[in-house]
């Protein structure tokens, strides 16, 4: 007798954002990443730009889009400030980390979100950086960095002590062509979202090869760009593809599980908007949101530019420990989350 | 090669380009004047900066709801691309069918005018005034989703006419009605909500929606219409097919390229190129892309009396000192303030003044805008670190013994950045400028040194120079 695996499945449970317009408060200005704590606040990077400076910080909210605050930012070089944030991790203790590929600079907050330290050596010697872009904690707070344009990984301590790289450029088996996105599950392999080689690479603890998915293309199992990888305790992979906009799912030995395109509806805080523009809800609801669109508006980009509901920009996916996934839109300003059923 | 090779060629580049360097001259040389000429007007790959690079370090610029960064987009690609006369004949549509963010709110949308601009802007005139018919951002600037087959708006048939192809007074009142009867039901999708979003300026919740075309056939007039002196039951195509056969459309058309790529001015000589392209337009089906081989293949264009005789726009002078310096090739943090920069000196991308366009020729020009330009040129090419700078003292460096005398510079670096050719007037002054620290001894020169600091200097004297500020 054989019996057939289940399906796998995620369902779609809300979507939390809005976008700001304020130097404080709630709501996200190009969110490029998430970090999920213990006990299930949500810590948001907003990368936004420095024409727009004190909407560069890091968001925290709940899952019951309650806004607690928010640390860090502004642009500059200032302990604490950022340019280009790209990164955010956080350990067992909730320490944050956040890197910035412009300052070449990995930043330490405490709990309460008081700088603690920066690691910014700009260079390609040991614990040197050259645009940090994705990071990763361990369950022995081992730190992962993504040293893009070095086109390698470096592992520290928690307090920024070398401990070992691997990678070089290339296409080949652990090379890299301007790496992103960093993920470690529960068995310690680290996935690394290698995003202009379009695949995702798989490696021990301490950086041997263990298997690279995917290919340059929109098919099942194909990529573009992927920006984000992030493995739940089952082993499922989740990616970012980035550049297909949307978010696929490959099994634990990366064969094609699922793809999601997005489908995001109103967040409270959006409800909390139409409340007081009742009219502009009312054209809303006459529109269509999810149109057909003529050829030459085709392209994935396009479609999510017109599309609201769709995924665009999805430069980060995160799971928790209730195999939730949050999938962050840097140009709606937003994420999604879904439930793995 | 010839010198006077190499200064028709500069000559093409600068009008149908941004200007070019001395490798790109070379390469272009060596093909020839009219394969180079027709290898701007049929490009293949433009092998400009990557959207996805741009993409990712630009997030203002991957979701382009802002202004200066849906700019500095546009800047990126005509800096970077291999098809320079693609970027040039957009820049053209859309001084010409001018749409502003203003009234739009929409940056991504406008972006998107400007792609069809690049993909329609050398094909047929009558498919690109339909695609321009069907563009939202157009509808919505002129209107024309408040064009309903029972209550006209006249406001895009009227431009239609006036502004975009025939000219005022080649037609009726009555003819600029039966237009907009046409064009009803021409609007974009979830047109109600959209025009509310544009005029609140909403970015709630979650940025803007970018916009596409819709029909609505239950709101097109489909009655008969009489239009310049035609009756049928038209619709929007067949007013454009009716549009193009006018020979007052085909003198508006070809006396705007005419001026846009040839000369500011129009002399005796002038018309009768453009007589030469009016005939090319009506010959080729109304081809964009073969009127512009008719003008570049000309005498006129080819001949002095086309030479610096336009004044460069904003964008283009921009563009060319930084295509000259090498500056931007990769993504560039601040680079949205490009955008802000041509603001300053009276051109601000995607946002003309008014649906006339610029005013362009010596309208570009007033005090405030000339520091502006010449002090942007001067920063770029004064710049010795920027790679272009760098291989311009590097082919100095090899000619000769490595010295040159005052003279050598100036000329040398007049020829490098052109060639230009300057009046006596101000050759001499740059020479006597030049003279003040005697010969340049380029040897043994290090990046940043005294030596090279002088080639910049002269570079950055150049920019200023009257001639520099001519196409």
């Amino acid at each position: 007798m054989t019996t057939q695996a289940p399906a796998f499945t995620l369902d779609y449970v809300k979507t939390i954002g809005i976008v700001s317009a304020a130097f404080s408060g709630r709501g996200f200005a190009n969110p490029y990443d998430a970090a999920i704590s213990a006990d299930g606040r949500i810590f948001v990077l907003n990368r936004c730009d420095p024409d727009r400076a004190p909407a560069i910080r890091v968001g925290i909210c709940n899952l019951d889009e309650d806004y607690l605050g928010e640390f860090g930012g502004g642009s500059g070089s200032g302990d604490g400030q950022f340019v280009w944030p790209v990164g955010l991790a956080l350990d067992s203790g909730e320490r944050a980390y956040v890197t910035d590929e412009y300052l070449h600079r990995v930043t330490t907050f405490d709990s309460s979100g008081a700088f603690v330290a920066k690691w910014d050596a700009h260079g390609s010697g040991e614990g040197q950086l050259n645009g940090p872009a994705g990071i990763a904690v361990d369950a022995d707070d081992n730190v992962y960095v993504v040293d893009q344009h070095n086109n390698r990984v470096q592992k520290f301590s928690r307090d920024g002590e070398y401990i070992l790289q691997w990678g070089k450029a290339g296409d080949g088996e652990a090379e890299f062509n301007l790496p992103w996105g960093i993920g470690v599950d529960a068995l310690g392999h680290v996935y690394v979202a290698d995003w202009r080689n379009d695949r995702i690479q798989k490696f021990t603890a301490v950086g041997e090869f263990v298997a690279s998915y995917g290919a340059s293309g929109d098919g099942d199992g194909q990529f573009h760009r992927p920006s984000s990888v992030a493995v739940d305790v089952e082993g499922y992979i989740y990616v970012a593809d980035w550049g297909n906009e949307r978010v696929q799912v490959l099994g634990p030995d990366g064969s094609f599980q699922t793809k999601l395109r997005g489908q995001a509806t109103l967040s409270k805080w959006a409800y909390e908007y139409y409340a007081v523009n009742p009219e502009e809800k009312r054209e809303r609801d006459r529109a269509q949101l999810v149109p057909e669109l003529p050829e030459h508006l085709r392209a994935p980009y396009h479609v999510s530019s017109q599309t609201e509901p769709y995924f665009w920009g999805p430069v980060s996916v995160s799971v928790d420990k209730h195999q939730r996934l949050y999938v962050v839109e840097a140009n709606r300003h937003r994420f999604q989350v879904y439930q793995k059923r | 090669m010839g010198d006077r090779d190499l200064e028709l060629m500069a000559h093409l580049m600068r009008r149908a380009g941004f200007g070019a360097t001395r490798d790109e001259l070379e390469r272009y040389l060596a093909q020839g004047y009219e394969a180079t000429v027709d290898e701007l007007l049929s490009p293949g790959d433009d092998q400009s900066m990557p959207d996805d690079l741009i993409r990712r370090y630009h997030t203002d610029q991957a979701e382009a709801r802002m202004l200066p960064s849906a700019g500095a987009t546009w800047i990126y690609r005509m800096v970077t691309t291999r098809s320079p006369l693609d970027e040039k004949v957009a820049l053209f549509w859309h001084g010409l069918f001018a749409t502003g963010y203003t009234k739009l709110n929409q940056a991504r949308t406008l972006l998107n005018q400007v792609d069809m601009f690049r993909r329609c802007g050398l094909e047929k005139f009558p498919a690109l005034l339909v695609e321009l018919s069907q563009d939202p951002a157009m509808i919505i600037w002129l209107d024309n989703q408040d064009n309903h087959k029972d209550a006209i708006n006249e406001n895009y048939g009227r431009e239609l006419l006036e502004l975009f192809s025939m000219g005022i007074g080649n037609y009726t009142e009555q003819d600029i009605k039966e237009c907009s009867r046409a064009f009803t039901g021409w609007t974009l999708k979830n047109a109600e909500f959209m025009a509310m979003r544009a005029s609140k300026d909403s970015i709630w919740p979650y940025g803007r929606i970018a916009w596409h075309f819709e029909y609505r056939a239950d709101d097109h007039d489909h009655g008969e219409k009489t239009f310049l002196g035609e009756a049928g039951n038209f619709n929007g195509q067949d007013i454009i097919e009716i549009i193009v056969r006018q020979e007052a459309t085909a003198e508006f058309v070809c006396r705007r390229l005419f001026q846009y790529f040839a000369s500011d001015e129009v002399d005796g000589e002038g018309r009768e190129t453009i007589q030469g392209m009016k005939d090319t337009y009506f010959d080729s089906g109304y081809e964009i892309r073969s009127v512009l081989r008719t003008l570049f293949n000309s005498d006129y264009f080819k001949s002095h009396r086309a030479r610096y005789s336009r004044v460069k726009g904003p964008v283009e002078l921009m563009v060319g000192a930084i295509r000259m310096a090498g500056s931007y090739q990769t993504p560039t943090f601040g680079a949205q303030t490009l955008a802000a920069q041509a603001l300053y000196m009276g051109q601000g991308l995607l946002q003309p003044p008014t649906v006339e366009g610029w005013h362009e020729g010596m309208e570009w020009i007033d005090s405030g805008s000339l520091v502006e330009r010449v002090n942007f040129a001067a920063r770029q090419l004064g710049d010795v670190q920027n790679p272009g700078v760098r291989s311009i003292i590097a082919r100095l460096a090899r000619e000769g013994e490595g010295v040159l005398t005052a003279e050598q510079l100036v000329g040398r670096c007049l020829d490098l950045m052109g060639p230009i050719s300057v009046s006596e007037g101000t050759a001499s002054s740059l020479v006597a400028l030049a003279e003040r620290d005697g010969d340049l001894d380029l040897k043994e020169h290090h990046p940043g040194d005294d030596a090279e600091r002088r080639v910049g200097n002269m570079l950055r004297l150049i920019a200023s120079t009257k001639e520099y500020q001519l196409a």
